[in-house]
């Protein structure tokens, strides 16, 4: 039997929705609805209810306490601080080897390609935590083998552990898996690129090195806006390196980046509420900085009408 | 060799077990009834691939055939309680839980913890009552105590005879055994100076006559900064400055080589204290001893525990009574407290501990017969009780980062004591506790 024009109209309206309602569901359910949650436990937190030495801790609301708290903890504000000093040097860096390797294994003519690439590439299949860990103990002085060489160039001891040498130690741990990753996007860009136009530039008189810095750079801009962006992200969020690198040394505080200062709220203090309220004004703060970063370089990068 | 892989109608077929079985966890429900039980035990002291361990809680199960204990390792102190508070929230806790005595009043705050004063009633006997006292709030007993920490200096008796250096019996002494020992090998040091351990310099403290939490039933006292706490803090300043101890964190790659190296020649801490050297060095078994820890006043003799922990019952455990009975068994009863001592911690059970002073030294210093004859006279000494606050985890981070800070930069440590003691009395002020000033 033949639908009527109404009820099609209907099932042709439903079926988008049809669709899409699986990933409208853990959408809901993984990322709406915890972070809701999240906002709500940011008001709440636990008070002593019946007096006395041993009182009982209940949760209570307490409206924007948490949120005073966090903004005037001058910890998390200064982790905030070190955690700009580590971008500032781990994020060009990133971009920069990045960018650099990517156009080498671009270039014509190049031997070993397929194992530069994976070479370049494996390290991000290391864990964070398993590199800081290795790295860790090739920074210590006793398990150190650079140490060891200084040593007998009577040049050490080295410490790699010592501000402001903290923060390069820091980002080298970084550097290695973020290199390899965002090597392949730009790579990926780079490959994308159709070979008439170096054919255009080449009967033009273009070098490798001009081809390189006149058409392929601007070429896989959007490719390095895209990196970037991730990189500050992740500077933002900076947590395995300097976690994993805390019980060996002193320099490194409970609370050296915001998202440690936040772990160390919700299970060491058991003040969900405070961490709820840091993880929101990092989240924020993330945000800002990302529309910012995103308005800036677009507009630099395709012109005045992005 | 690698595990052979699962076929995948294997791997579905494990998956269906797996939730049969915690299924069946659940639905065991409540104890009253009878019928067999699984208690689930969190302990790092009994760990699971230790024959020793299994042996123990196999022993529990011939003796009550109803009775299967599991055990997990979940951690040490500080994340059993983070893990232990959101279990609490989300309704499904374990029902045995292992965790050092200064965690014990946060948790009871937090109402994560069952009173099980009657269920170890007929248990008093089996342990000292100064030791019951460390799970005792406002009269209600906590936990059953596992095993206590006599403070003790574990030092590298053959790098000491050949320095010349005789064993400090006071602090003084230590200090000048310091400058002794760093002047005849400028690598060596006593001891390394870790600001992360909180819980020493609180014992530090105690031992020169400072509580750093105190209470009189109502309200609280914090005794961080009083002179003679300040006092503790200006000893490690000194030594600190001179550059006779080196400041570094315990048990870090760094610490266990030079450990292991004769560089770091002593660890002020407590009876347990062999057994985590040996771990990281064993191949230096033999060359160390243990002495009473040093004194302020010479003469004196009194000591806090440092360390040690307890079986504490969650407050939402199914089989609380069980678990009450088993943690009984195990930490009180005599046969429980002979069993702990097969793995190398000191019982807090009384016949637990006399049976040490027939036992083998422990594996770190075969040589020194009278180990146990040493650490039992310490326990004699113990004297001095230490409360704990409520909120000594915010405490020990409160404290540990600055002192770092401190003990890098050369600041005065004194200062910091002086903050953390407003950050902690703020934080239970904040809290809703009453605090004397």
């Amino acid at each position: 039997m033949p639908a009527t024009p109404r009820r099609r109209r209907l099932r042709e309206a439903g079926a988008p929705w049809l669709f899409a309602a699986p990933a409208i569901v853990f959408f809901a359910l993984f990322l709406v609805i915890p972070i809701g949650y999240a906002i709500y436990l940011s008001f709440r937190g636990f008070r002593i209810e019946g007096g006395g030495a041993f009182g009982r801790r209940l949760e209570a609301f307490v409206g924007l306490d948490n949120y005073r708290a966090a903004l005037t903890d001058p910890e998390f504000l200064a982790g905030f601080g070190r955690v700009l000093v580590f971008g500032l040097i781990s994020v060009p860096s990133v971009l920069v080897l990045a960018l650099l390797f990517a156009l080498l294994l671009d270039t014509p003519r190049v031997r070993g390609r397929g194992f530069a690439r994976i070479a370049i590439f494996l390290p991000y299949a290391v864990p964070g935590v398993i590199a800081s860990l290795m790295w860790g103990f090739l920074y210590l002085p006793s398990t150190s083998p650079l140490n060891y060489v200084a040593e007998r160039l009577h040049a050490g001891p080295l410490d790699f552990f010592s501000t402001p040498v903290l923060y390069f130690s820091l980002a080298n741990i970084a550097l290695w898996s973020a290199v390899g990753f965002n090597m392949i996007i730009i790579y990926t860009a780079l490959r994308a690129i159709p070979t008439s136009v170096y054919e255009a530039a080449r009967l033009d008189g273009a070098g490798e090195l001009q081809i390189a810095l006149r058409i392929k750079i601007p070429l896989v801009a959007p490719a390095l806006v895209l990196t970037g962006l991730f990189s500050v992200i992740g500077t933002l969020q900076l947590y395995n390196e300097p976690a994993t690198v805390r019980p060996m040394t002193s320099t490194v505080s409970h609370s050296w980046s915001p998202l440690m200062e936040i772990y160390e709220e919700a299970f060491t203090n058991d003040n969900l509420g405070g961490a709820a309220a840091g993880s929101v004004v990092l989240a924020a703060g993330i945000l800002v900085i990302s529309l910012l970063l995103l308005r800036f370089l677009q507009r630099r990068t395709f012109g005045g009408n992005a | 060799m690698t595990p052979p892989r699962l076929l995948p109608q294997r791997r579905l077929s494990a998956v269906v077990l797996a939730i049969a079985l915690s299924s069946a966890a659940c639905s065991s429900g409540d104890s009253a009834g009878g019928g067999p039980v699984t208690l689930r035990f969190w302990t790092w002291s009994l760990k699971g691939p230790d024959p020793t361990a299994r042996a123990i809680v196999e022993q529990y199960h011939r003796e009550h055939p109803d009775v299967t204990v599991k055990l997990s390792e979940v951690g040490g102190t500080p994340d059993t309680v983070a893990k232990l508070l959101a279990a609490d929230r989300a309704d499904d806790t374990p029902d045995v839980v292992q965790v050092e005595y200064r965690a014990v009043p946060a948790l009871m705050v937090a109402g994560a913890l069952r009173d099980i004063t009657a269920d170890v009633a007929g248990s008093k006997d089996g342990v000292d009552a100064s030791t019951w006292a460390m799970t005792t709030i406002n009269d209600q007993v906590y936990g059953v105590p596992q095993d206590t920490g006599p403070m003790m200096l574990t030092y590298r008796k053959d790098l000491f005879d050949a320095y010349g250096v005789t064993v400090p019996t006071t602090w003084a002494e230590y200090a000048r055994a310091a400058e002794q020992i760093h002047a005849k090998d400028p690598d060596a040091y006593i001891a390394s100076f870790d600001p992360t351990q909180f819980e020493f310099f609180a014992a530090h403290a105690a031992q020169a006559g400072a509580q750093w939490w105190s209470t009189d039933g109502t309200a609280w006292t914090v005794g961080i900064d009083s002179e003679a706490s300040l006092a503790t803090a200006d000893f490690w300043q000194d030594l600190v400055r001179r550059g006779l101890v080196k400041v570094e964190q315990l048990l870090t790659p760094e610490w266990n080589a030079e450990v292991a190296s004769g560089r770091i020649l002593s660890w002020a801490a407590a009876a347990w204290a062999p057994s985590v050297i040996y771990s990281v060095a064993p191949d230096t078994a033999g060359k160390w001893a243990s002495a009473p820890l040093p004194q302020w006043t010479p003469g004196r003799t009194a000591v806090p525990f440092l360390g040690g922990s307890a079986y504490l019952v969650p407050a939402k455990s199914r089989h609380a009574t069980e678990a009450a009975a088993f943690a009984a068994w195990l930490g009180a009863s005599d046969e429980g407290s002979k069993l702990l001592l097969g793995l190398d911690i000191y019982p807090a059970g009384k016949a637990g501990q006399q049976e040490t002073l027939t036992h083998e030294p422990p594996k770190l210093m075969p040589q020194q017969k009278d180990f146990y004859q040493v650490a039992d006279q310490v326990v004699e000494n113990t004297t001095i009780p230490m409360t704990w606050g409520p909120n000594v985890a915010m405490a020990s981070s409160a404290f540990e980062d600055p002192f770092s800070a401190a003990a890098l930069n050369g600041t005065s440590f004194r200062d910091v004591y002086r903050t953390v003691q407003k950050a902690v009395v703020a934080d239970l002020e904040k809290s809703g506790f009453t605090v004397h000033e």
